[in-house]
Parts: C-alpha cells; sequence; structure tokens
C-alpha cells in the first residue's frame, strides 16, 4: 500500500481530476453569467450615452462665393445640403456649391425698378422669402430643387444625383402692390403654403396691411386666376419692429414698442382682429429678434440684454388664447442679434452681436451649445433643412459654414421627468408620445408617466398577490398538514410555468369584458372573500367539538373551498340585480357617466388580476420556503413556554422568516415591474398618469414592446428606448439586489440556528 | 452501602446526597398510558408516579420511549400528526388529556427543555421574558424582576448582567442550555422537563448543569430524561428505566442502581447492552 500521500494516482487521480474538471466548469459558467448581465449593461449604456452628450459645430470655416457683392440678406440650404442660396440686398439670388462656394446660377429678380425697402423669409420648411418695395409693392420668390438621377460609370454603379436649383414666383414674376398708397414697406412678413399666400408689411406712414393672395388653376384649361385682398390691420403705438406671420397664416405677432407683442387674430383675412398686447420683457428692456419656431406655433425672442424667453398661446377655460411666457432659456452673453430656427425641430440658433452662437431645444430647455465664432455680429442663419449644416453671415467678414453634431436635441431631464409646458397645452404636464404624422410636431418624451404605469401595475398586482401569497405560503408551511402541504406547493409552483401571454390574453378577451359586464358583481366579490373568510373561522368554531374534530388537523383549509365558489357565485348573481337596483343597469357605465370617472374596459383591475396571478406563484413558492424552514426545534421552544400556535407564529416564526419573506415580495415586485405580455395585452396602453383602479396605464415594458418596430434605428425614440430599458433594469437590479442582501444579511444574523 | 456498591459498574457511595424522602407528594400520575405512532406502538401501559420536588430520571436504551413519554407530560406529541394516545395523565388530580384542557396553560406549568439549546434569535434579556410576553406582561419593573429571578435561578445572571441585550445566540452552549432553563423557570412552573439537556454540552458545562439540577428541585419538579447513566446517579433521586416502550423498572435511585429486582435493569446499567 501506498502511503505517500502527496502522491495521487490510479482512482484517486481520477477524481482529483474530475473535482478540478467540475471546479473549472463551475466557475466558467458563473463568470460567464456574470459577463453577460454586464455586457448587457453596458451595451444598452453605449446606446443611451450619446443621447446625453451635447451638440457640436464642426469644420467651421469662411466661404468665399465667386463674384458676391453687396449684403446677404438671406441664406437657405437644399435638402442634400449641397447648394445653398443667397439673397443680396441688390436684388439678386445666387445658387452656390456649399463645399467650393462655387456660383451655379445667378439670377437678377424681376422687382421692376423698385428700390428695396424690405425683406422677408417665411418658413424655412416652405423655402420661400419676399423683397418688399419702395412704392408699396413686394416680391414673393421661391426656390426649387430638381432632383435627377443619371448612371455613373462609378465602380459602384451608383447613379449620379443632379440636382438643379429654379427660382420661381408664388404670387406671379410681377411684383404684387401692398399698399395701394404706394408708399415704401419698411417691414414684412409672408407665408406660403400651396396656392394660399399671405403678408404682412409695415409701410412708411405706420400702417400695418395685411395681403391675402390666392391662385386658383382651372385644371381644364390651365388658366390660373389671381386674387388679392389688402385689409388695414388696427393699429399700434410705438415704433412697430418686426412682423411674424404664422406658417398656417392664422396668427400675426408684432414686435412694437420696444418691449410689446401684439397678437392679430388673421383666420378670417377680411376680419383681422387685435386680440392683446403683451409686454415681452420688464421696462428697459428691448426686444431685438424674434422668430417663430418650426410648427409656427411658439414665438422665441431675444433681448439686447442677452435674455431669450419662449411664447405662445395658450387657451383659458372660456377658449380664451392668451399670450404666454413658457420659458427662458440661459441668456446669451450679449444682445441677441438674430434667431434662426431648425426646419423640423424645435431647436434654434440665436447669435448675439458679439458673434456668439447658442443653440437651444426649446422643449427640452436646454442649451445645446455655447460657442462663439469669432468677434463680428451675425446677419443671417440658417439651417440646412436636415439640421447637418449651418451658414451664417457675419456682419463683417466672410459667410461660415459649419458641420452640426446635435442628433438628439429632445431630450434632457427636464424633458424625461418633469412636467412640461408643450405647445397648445393649456398647462405643463407629463406626456409621453413619441411619434406623430406631421414631421414638425414636438415630440413628447416625458417617461414619467410610463415610469407611473409600471408602479402603478406593480402596485396593483402586489396588492392582491402580497396578502395572497404570503398569508397562503405562511398558512401552507405552518398550519397545513405534510400530505395537504404536498398538493398545494407543486400546484401553485406550476402555476410559475404558465405563459403570460396566455395570461395575458385571457385577461384581455375574456377577463376584461367579464369584468366589464359584471363589475358590481367582481367588486363584491373581492369585498366578500375575506368577510366569508371571517365569518367560516367565526361559525367553524361554534361547531359541536365531535364534528371539529373529526376533520383532520391542517385540512381545515380544503373547506374553504367551496365558501370560496359559493361566494364568488353570489357575488355574481348578486351583481345583477345591484346593478339595475343602484347603478342604472351597469357599473362600468355609471362611473363613466354618472361619477364622470374615466372608465376603460382594460383597467388596472384585470391587470392587478392578472399579473397578481402571475406573481402569485413566485412570492408563494420564497415565502413558502422561509417559512417553513424555520428550526422546528424554535417552533417546539416557544409552544412548550405555553406560546400559543398563533403566538409563536407571530414572535418566532415570523420574526424568524421576515427576510425570506421580504426577500419573496422584491422578487415578485421585481417580475411585476418587469412583466410585459400581460401588461401589453390587457391594458389599453394609453400613457397617462392616473391612480383609479378603472383605467389602464401603459408601463415602461409594454412601451418598449409596442414602439422599438417602429422607431428608426439610431434615433432618439429608439435611444430612448433603450433609455427605458436601461431604466427597467436597473430597477429590476436594485429591487433584486436589495432582496438578496437583506437577505443574506439576516441569514447571517441566524446562521447559528 | 458501600459494600453493596461494589458489585456496579457505577459507584454512586461518593456522592453526597441526602436521603430521599419516601414520603413526598405526588406531582404527576401516569396511568394506564399507551401510545402509538401510526401503527407501531411506543408507551405501553406506563403507569407511575412523579414525586414532587425531587428529581426523577428515565434511562433506557435509544427508542425505549423514555423520550416519547417525557413529551407526553406536556402533551408535546399532540404536534406529531400520526400520534395518538390512551390513559390519563393527571396533574394536580385533572387528566391533562381532557378535551377541555387548555394546552398552552398545561405547558405553562409543565415547562420543557430541549436535547439541544434553542434560544430565540433575540436578546438574552427577552429570551428570558419571553413566556411573560407572550402572556401579555408589559410592566418594565416586572418582567426586570422574572428576568433576574430566572437568570439567577438558572445560575446565569452573573455571566449575563451585563450583556442582557446581547443576541442570546452569542452565548455558549452550556450558558445557551442554562438561558433556556431560564427561559423555562421565569414561567414558575410545577414540573420541568428536561430531555437529554447535557448532551449537547461539554463535561465542565455539564457539571454546571448538574450543580442547576441540584438548586432547582428545591422549588420544582423535575424529569430528566439521560442517556448517561453517571448523570443519572448523580443528580437523580428517582429512576425508571424503560425498555421497548415498557416501564420495567421505577424505584429511587440508589435502590435502582444498587439493587436493581429486574434482570434487564442489572443488564443495562452493568453495561451489558444498550
Amino acid at each position: 500500500m501506498d502511503h505517500d500521500i502527496s502522491k495521487a494516482g490510479g482512482y484517486t487521480g481520477w477524481r482529483m481530476t474530475k473535482d478540478r474538471l467540475f471546479r473549472s466548469v463551475m466557475t466558467f459558467g458563473g463568470l460567464s453569467v456574470l459577463i453577460a448581465i454586464s455586457l448587457i449593461f453596458f451595451y444598452l449604456a453605449s446606446v443611451v450615452v450619446p443621447l446625453f452628450m451635447p451638440a457640436q459645430l464642426e469644420r467651421v470655416r469662411p466661404l468665399e462665393i465667386h463674384g458676391a457683392s453687396g449684403q446677404t440678406l438671406h441664406l437657405a440650404v437644399e435638402e442634400q445640403a449641397r447648394i445653398a442660396l443667397r439673397a443680396d440686398d441688390r436684388g439678386e439670388v445666387a445658387f452656390f456649391a456649399l463645399d467650393s462656394g462655387q456660383v451655379l446660377k445667378r439670377e437678377p429678380l424681376p422687382l421692376e425698378a423698385g428700390g428695396i425697402s424690405a425683406f422677408a423669409a417665411g418658413d424655412p420648411a416652405r423655402r420661400v422669402f419676399a423683397y418688399g418695395l419702395d412704392d408699396g409693392r413686394m416680391l414673393m420668390v421661391g426656390a426649387e430643387y430638381g432632383v435627377e438621377f443619371r448612371d455613373t460609370a462609378d465602380v459602384l454603379g451608383k447613379p449620379e444625383r443632379i440636382i438643379t436649383p429654379t427660382l420661381v414666383y408664388p404670387m406671379g414674376k410681377a411684383p404684387v402692390q401692398v399698399d395701394v398708397q404706394g408708399r415704401a414697406l419698411r417691414q414684412l412678413s409672408v407665408q406660403h403654403d400651396g396656392e394660399r399666400s399671405a403678408a404682412a408689411a409695415l409701410t412708411a406712414d405706420g400702417r400695418i396691411l395685411l395681403l391675402d393672395h390666392s391662385v386658383r388653376t382651372n385644371p381644364i384649361t390651365g388658366e390660373s386666376r389671381q386674387e388679392s385682398t389688402v385689409s388695414p390691420l388696427p393699429p399700434l403705438p410705438g415704433e412697430v419692429g418686426q412682423l411674424l406671420l404664422s406658417v398656417w397664416q392664422n396668427d400675426l405677432y408684432v414686435v412694437h414698442d420696444g418691449r410689446f407683442v401684439s397678437h392679430y387674430d388673421i383666420a378670417d383675412k377680411q376680419a383681422p382682429r387685435l386680440t392683446q398686447t403683451v409686454a415681452v420683457a420688464p421696462e428697459g428692456e428691448t426686444v431685438t429678434a424674434a422668430a417663430l419656431l418650426s410648427g409656427g406655433i411658439s414665438l422665441i425672442l431675444g433681448t439686447d440684454r442677452g435674455n431669450l424667453s419662449q411664447w405662445f398661446l395658450v387657451r383659458d377655460e372660456d377658449n380664451v388664447k392668451h399670450l404666454t411666457a413658457i420659458r427662458g432659456f440661459e441668456p446669451m452673453p450679449g444682445p441677441v442679434r438674430t434667431i434662426a430656427p431648425e426646419h423640423y425641430r424645435k431647436v434654434f440658433l440665436a447669435t448675439s452681436a458679439r458673434g456668439d452662437v447658442n443653440l437651444y431645444h426649446a422643449t427640452a430647455h436646454r442649451q445645446l451649445l455655447s460657442r462663439s465664432l469669432g468677434s463680428s455680429a451675425m446677419n443671417v442663419a440658417a439651417f440646412a433643412p436636415r439640421a447637418d449644416v449651418l451658414l451664417v453671415q457675419q456682419e463683417q467678414g466672410p459667410l461660415l459654414t459649419a458641420a452640426v453634431l446635435n442628433d438628439f436635441p429632445e431630450v434632457s431631464f427636464h424633458s424625461l421627468w418633469e412636467k412640461v409646458w408643450y405647445e397648445g397645452y393649456p398647462e405643463p404636464e407629463h406626456v409621453w408620445q413619441s411619434s406623430a404624422a406631421v414631421s414638425d410636431f414636438e415630440p413628447k418624451l416625458s417617461l414619467a408617466p410610463l415610469t407611473f404605469g409600471t408602479l402603478k401595475a406593480a402596485f396593483y398586482a402586489m396588492l392582491l398577490a402580497v396578502p395572497l401569497a404570503v398569508m397562503g405560503a405562511i398558512f401552507t408551511a405552518y398550519f397545513m398538514s405534510p400530505r395537504m402541504r404536498g398538493l398545494v406547493k407543486p400546484s401553485i409552483e406550476i402555476m410559475e410555468a404558465l405563459p403570460t401571454v396566455i395570461l395575458g390574453f385571457l385577461a384581455g378577451l375574456w377577463l376584461a369584458p367579464v369584468i366589464d359586464r359584471n363589475l358590481a358583481g367582481v367588486l363584491l366579490a373581492i369585498l366578500m372573500l375575506p368577510i366569508s373568510f371571517v365569518i367560516t373561522a367565526f361559525l367553524w368554531d361554534l361547531l359541536p367539538r365531535a364534528l371539529v374534530e373529526r376533520v383532520r388537523p391542517g385540512w381545515q383549509a380544503a373547506l374553504l373551498i367551496p365558501v370560496v365558489i359559493a361566494v364568488i357565485y353570489v357575488a355574481l348573481q348578486l351583481g345583477k340585480p345591484i346593478d339595475i337596483a343602484f347603478f342604472d343597469g351597469s357599473m362600468a357605465r355609471w362611473i363613466e357617466n354618472d361619477l364622470g370617472w374615466s372608465y376603460e374596459q382594460r383597467n388596472s383591475l384585470v391587470v392587478g388580476i392578472a399579473m397578481g396571478f402571475a406573481v402569485i406563484p413566485y412570492v408563494f413558492s420564497i415565502s413558502e420556503d422561509a417559512v417553513f424552514s424555520v428550526p422546528k426545534h424554535l417552533t417546539s421552544g416557544s409552544l412548550a413556554l405555553g406560546a400559543t400556535p398563533w403566538q409563536t407564529l407571530f414572535y418566532v416564526v415570523l420574526l424568524m422568516a421576515s427576510p425570506g419573506i421580504f426577500s419573496a415580495i422584491m422578487v415578485g415586485m421585481g417580475r411585476a415591474v418587469g412583466e410585459t405580455m400581460i401588461v401589453l395585452m390587457a391594458t389599453g396602453n394609453t400613457a397617462i398618469i392616473d391612480l383609479s383602479i378603472f383605467t389602464g396605464f401603459r408601463t415602461l415594458s409594454a412601451n418598449i414592446g409596442v414602439e422599438m418596430r417602429e422607431a428608426a434605428v439610431g434615433g432618439t425614440h429608439y435611444r430612448l428606448l433603450f433609455l427605458s430599458a436601461l431604466v427597467l433594469f436597473a430597477f429590476t437590479f436594485v429591487v433584486n439586489t436589495v432582496a438578496e442582501l437583506v437577505r443574506h444579511r439576516l441569514r447571517e444574523r441566524y446562521k447559528s440556528l | 452501602m458501600s459494600e453493596t456498591h461494589k458489585s456496579l459498574s457505577i459507584d454512586i457511595a461518593g456522592l453526597d446526597r441526602p436521603p430521599v424522602d419516601q414520603t413526598g407528594e405526588i406531582a404527576m400520575e401516569v396511568r394506564n398510558l399507551n401510545l402509538y405512532y401510526g401503527a407501531a406502538q411506543a408507551l405501553r401501559d406506563v403507569t407511575m408516579d412523579i414525586p414532587k420536588r425531587r428529581v426523577t430520571a428515565f434511562i433506557g436504551p435509544s427508542g425505549c420511549g423514555k423520550s416519547t413519554l417525557l413529551r407526553c407530560f406536556n402533551r408535546m406529541n399532540d404536534l406529531v400528526d400520526i400520534c395518538r394516545s390512551d390513559g390519563r395523565i393527571l396533574l394536580e388530580g385533572k387528566n391533562i388529556f381532557d378535551p377541555d384542557v387548555n394546552v398552552a396553560l398545561l405547558r405553562r406549568r409543565v415547562g420543557m427543555v430541549f436535547q439541544k439549546p434553542n434560544p430565540f434569535p433575540k436578546t438574552i434579556y427577552e429570551n428570558a421574558a419571553y413566556g411573560l410576553r407572550i402572556l401579555g406582561i408589559k410592566d418594565k419593573k416586572r418582567l426586570d424582576e422574572a428576568v433576574e429571578r430566572a437568570l439567577r435561578g438558572a445560575a446565569l445572571w452573573d455571566e449575563v448582567k451585563d450583556r442582557m441585550n446581547d443576541s442570546g445566540l452569542s452565548l455558549s452552549g452550556g450558558q445557551q442550555q442554562r438561558l433556556v432553563i431560564a427561559r423555562a423557570v421565569a414561567l414558575e412552573p410545577q414540573v420541568l422537563l428536561l430531555d437529554e439537556p447535557a448532551s449537547a454540552l461539554d463535561p465542565l458545562s455539564t457539571a454546571k448543569l448538574e450543580d442547576l439540577i441540584y438548586e432547582l428541585k428545591k422549588n420544582y419538579t423535575i424529569v430528566i430524561v439521560t442517556h448517561n447513566m453517571q448523570q443519572a446517579a448523580r443528580v437523580s433521586d428517582y429512576t425508571a428505566f424503560m425498555y421497548l416502550g415498557e416501564l420495567i423498572e421505577f424505584g429511587t435511585t440508589d435502590d435502582l442502581f444498587v439493587n436493581p429486582k429486574n434482570k434487564r435493569t442489572e443488564d443495562y446499567i452493568t453495561g451489558r447492552f444498550g
């Protein structure tokens, strides 16, 4: 026999090898899980992080336009950001290549000897601008870009894109008379939309005129007929500054007397109305720049002190609109010179008289960028339609171009979590509305209603699941006979295996209508069940002992099964008469119509029941183990001291089992928070903040499920869904970690038992 | 006395023990007790009297039913589903198996200490006060007094008086066992059942525990189950020898060890089986 314990051969050697092998497999498996979880986390984070990056201006460079003369009045860029347009104060428009500055086309405008006295640019997305002349006429000009593709001998065989810019004259090539008295136009604002154009103009003698112009083309003859009317607007005190027509030609804002803005309702162009005059700046401060954001609802005002503010019309209870200060922005270092909105998003650029450029997102209430581009003021600024290129004209100096990296301006702490005052809303609200039919709509990206929905779903589910599961677990582990426990525990644990999609559609398609029809009965059943348990227990105590003792100890719970069935049956039967007697036939309709509460068929009650059902097995199973694993010698010790079983339960068993029960509830909570299919199918998925049990909600997880497939990969919406995934991940991670820590700590404490 | 002891393996001659009072009162009477675990009979027609304020030891080989008998005295066997019994056990003339007996009250009067120390995961103070707390006593002063009395009674006071708020689990095994006895003593029961109380303890703790038992019998009737015959000989006044569920022999410890009347008793105590 070999007595050398340092040597192991034969069978012992193989045992050692197996031991080592299994140890390394285990280690590998454990580490893989950790790595996988970290990778998920880092992947989610890597998608989310760009949302919070500040905007950047890159490749800022001067651009020399060959043969350019005069002052720049207007700049615009076409969709592909290859060709730009410059209109100058001599009535000449030049199209030039954005990369080289080479002029592609130069066109003098048919101003017919009128001197230029005013200039206006319409909504940038509509690509029109207009010259006001000193004889009371105006000329509207539009830029169009024809695109054709030509096959080239390119290696990749990609067709070359040929863009041909042309100028069009929406109101005709001849200037249109605005002021019949023939006074010079000092200020001008224009909008053009299809066949209809509007212009507001200030004449040299201080009148404000509104021009309504339409072109009707006979589809058969091809003849077009122009109609135009000019209406005088009620006059305003003080010196009139900038005029701002909204893109829908419904509203006209006029800056006047330094710090006042007046609003005209011009929906009916024949009868324009001055609705209000609002002081938009404190005394001593002067509005120096104004612009309408994309969508034409919000007014951005800049002052000589560098203050920037957003205003729009807010309806009050009487349906009267008031021009209201919505929010102020981080001020500019000097007087605001120009404000240029993006074409589709609520981003605007503000420049100061000292050469600073700041980028802001209005809804997100966020300063995206603050930078100085030299010391010269900027006269004109324009974004490319896709907001990837910026053109600015320095007062002293050349034209500057810059690439804009600003993909996710809409996201800020404010827009995600705080109440936001959206355009057209009567007050700040939490809203989730990630997409709409129009491209210049204001995305409403509040995660608050989704988070609220998640917690609401979890709350109602836990409201059902925790009492049932925990009390059931205590009874099963502590009072139930072993044979009955052997039946009950596995049955409940099998519920875990039920696919939640099945629970979801049962809840949505079967349970929701059933509850809707029998709301009174269902609520009555929920109320009567616990009461009936107490009554049954009381009656049980009154029964003759001989009868009681025939039921074997630990089987009493089985007696409740017929009670439960009977109570539910009776409650549902009573539901109808109650409906008829008190609720005009249907409690659901009564809540909706008589109480005026919101009521949805797929409501929190349905989810509470369905998801509670899904969560019960988790909570039950872990709690039951916790109660059952309380050492028998402790319960015996307590009983031997004359404690009743209930005293033993409260003073010893629950004390010992509480960490396990706590972590069971936490695990259940984590489940309820992350659950997707049930909430997706059994609620209306409306992202509202409403605690009522009769309304639905939208959870973070359901939101991801619904919207992920329609979110553009890499876009704000897409990344925001990842952010909600990260929030969800963090939440479940924290909940589970807390549960595990508590369990671990308390297990440590009772380790010696 | 010393002459007769010589033939025995256990020498009890050296023990300083007052003579047993043969005319003492009776604390509990067992009458024709049979007990079954399912189909198996664990106790067979046991009849005996437990003398008041004396230590009665149950000895016998494993599985002889001595612990089962002990657990009948405070009906701890009720917790075993498949257990049923007939016969009577009288406590002050009242059959404890009567349906109108409140088990919780019975257990308050017949306390029990288990083989393995089982303090609750609470402070030393709360452990000692547990029995009073479940009685609903909240008066701090009363609790303090009772706790001190119980801990003194269990000879633990001096060791723990400065650490009453430490966990009961922080004590050593012997201290834990004495804490558990204090817990039982705090209720001032009439009878104290000790189920192999020293089997999990080291010799020093065992010695302390035996001293304690000696002290306790001044006030309490003690019934102790033990595997250790020397311990039975040392601490008990009366000894019952059980074998296969039957009470084989019951008498004063001196008599039983010195003059066993039954052959099996003699075989057992002389170490011929067990």
